[in-house]
């Protein structure tokens, strides 16, 4: 906080100004900040993806091929089917296995698919859940991690001027400005957080919407069909 | 931490986190201007203020006398009015006398009247002329009046602008003298000041040497003191110091000039003392 800080007051010079526990503040917000954007980012494709792949799944399965040439395709392809397929392929294959042991109960291969769907289901709503509560505590507690470094700094630069006898602006005013920008670096890391959060959010609620219809409609079609 | 089918995409989105970052960085740098304006500069200048106030009262005094003569001639008209009501009086006098010669023959009095009439209308007739002329007079009077204060205040605005010429160029020079009288008169009352309070310091506290005190003192426009005095050499003994420091105290008020400038000039005092001399 010498005059010549005072002078320069480039964003490098205020943040090496600043005292250590706000540079550290300022160092967590930012590391905070990329991760929330790296998991934004791979949450967006993620989403979108399993959006497409539902899309694509439904058309293949209304257009009423057969069931068993849908699930031999699945199986054979070289990747672990995802989203609704991974659902339809769980519940077929029980069902499958059901028939091949040769029970006869409606109600006792249905319990059983219903499970095994039921068992996927989760599985798929727990890789979409992936990451949002890490957004949301980004989006809820980096702000106060700002204020923090913020309040942190303004206490220090306060004191430095209680040891001078003429207090001028210009002797707090750098440290007022390094320590607001721990409280904008955690705003610059909670918005899009708390944004990207909501938006996933709901993006998973209506997904899993049409999961749990679309496991309906098949438990009735298997029970038709057995 | 991430799934399977998530580290594809993982080095894109990480690319992107950064290029995120980037971008705001650089608005940062680009929309704000980080040079501060010159903070530094307004410090210097409350100082400078202190002198300025005692050479601004000396001129008035200077230019307010002879502004003084300039309305004397503005007096001068009410005179040359008087003159015209002196006349009426005159005129007055000679109706009362027509009115005693009405008493005396009643057979003459019309034709008495009549050219009483027309003494009085050629009366009347001159009264106007005169009046005519008089106004006249007056009116080119009034003229040569204002013409004289016209030049009149010409001549006093020359003056005045030479005066003030005169006397800002003399400001500086006035200012220096003033200056260095002040400082005479400074001094005069700060020995004044120190040789009061020497005569009330208790000598036999000092010791028997030579010792050699300061203290600073803020005094009131009315010769007090304002707060302590503070000690800012000390001889080396205590009882010494307490005893100037009493002196002090008990020296209130303490002499100071009538002149108000000057007083402002005592306002923070550095006094030495040496009680033993």
């Amino acid at each position: 906080m010498n005059v010549g800080v005072a002078n320069d007051m480039s964003i490098f010079s205020l943040v090496a100004g600043a005292s250590l526990p706000v540079q550290l503040v300022m160092v967590i917000l930012l590391i905070t900040s990329l991760f929330s954007w790296w998991y934004i980012f791979i949450k967006v494709a993620t989403v979108k993806r399993a959006e497409t792949n539902a899309e694509d799944f439904e058309k293949a399965f209304w257009t009423g091929g057969d069931l068993n040439k849908l699930y031999e395709g699945l199986s054979v392809g070289r990747r672990k089917p995802q989203g609704m397929a991974s659902i339809f392929e769980a519940g077929f294959k029980e069902y499958a296995r059901h028939k091949q042991q040769g029970r006869t109960e409606v109600s006792d291969i249905m319990e059983g698919t219903r499970r095994a769907m039921r068992a996927a289901y989760n599985r798929e709503m727990d890789d979409l859940d992936a990451h949002l509560p890490f957004l949301a505590s980004v989006g809820s507690v980096s702000p106060y991690i700002g204020l923090f470094g913020t309040v942190w700094g303004i206490m220090n630069s306060f004191r430095g001027l209680s040891s001078v006898a003429q207090a001028t602006l210009s002797q707090v005013a750098p440290g007022i400005a390094e320590a607001l920008i721990a409280t904008a670096i955690g705003l610059f890391a909670a918005i899009p957080a708390v944004i990207a959060y909501n938006r996933f959010a709901s993006s998973v609620d209506r997904l899993s919407v049409r999961y749990e219809s679309f496991m309906e409609e098949f438990t009735n079609i298997l029970q038709r069909k057995s | 931490m991430l799934k399977n089918y998530e580290k594809e995409i993982s080095w894109k989105a990480g690319v992107y986190a950064i290029a995120v970052h980037l971008a705001l960085l650089g608005g940062l740098l680009i929309s704000f201007n980080w040079k501060a304006a010159h903070p530094v500069l307004n410090v210097a200048e409350v100082e400078l203020w202190d002198s300025i106030p005692s050479s601004a009262p000396p001129p008035p005094p200077v230019i307010v006398p002879k502004i003084e003569p300039k309305v004397e001639p503005k007096i001068e008209p009410p005179p040359v009015v008087n003159e015209e009501p002196k006349p009426e009086p005159e005129a007055k006098v000679e109706e009362p006398k027509v009115d005693i010669a009405l008493e005396k023959k009643k057979e003459l009095e019309q034709k008495r009247l009549e050219e009483k009439a027309a003494k009085l209308e050629a009366e009347k007739l001159k009264k106007e002329k005169l009046d005519a002329l008089r106004a006249e007079l007056l009116k080119d009077e009034m003229r040569d009046n204002d013409k004289q204060l016209n030049d009149k205040k010409a001549k006093n605005d020359a003056l005045k602008k030479l005066q003030q010429d005169l006397s800002a160029e003399g400001d500086q020079q006035a200012l220096a003298a003033k200056a260095s009288a002040n400082a005479g008169v400074i001094d005069e009352y700060k020995r004044k000041i120190q040789d009061k309070i020497k005569g009330n310091v208790n000598n036999e506290l000092c010791g028997d040497g030579k010792p050699v005190l300061k203290f600073k003192i803020d005094l009131l426009p009315s010769g007090e003191l304002s707060g302590s005095p503070k000690l800012t050499k000390t001889s080396g003994l205590e009882a010494c110091d307490d005893a100037v420091e009493r002196a002090i105290m008990a020296s209130q008020p303490l002499p100071l000039p009538d002149d108000v400038a000057l007083k402002s000039q005592f306002r923070n005092l550095n006094l030495t003392f040496t009680p033993n001399n």
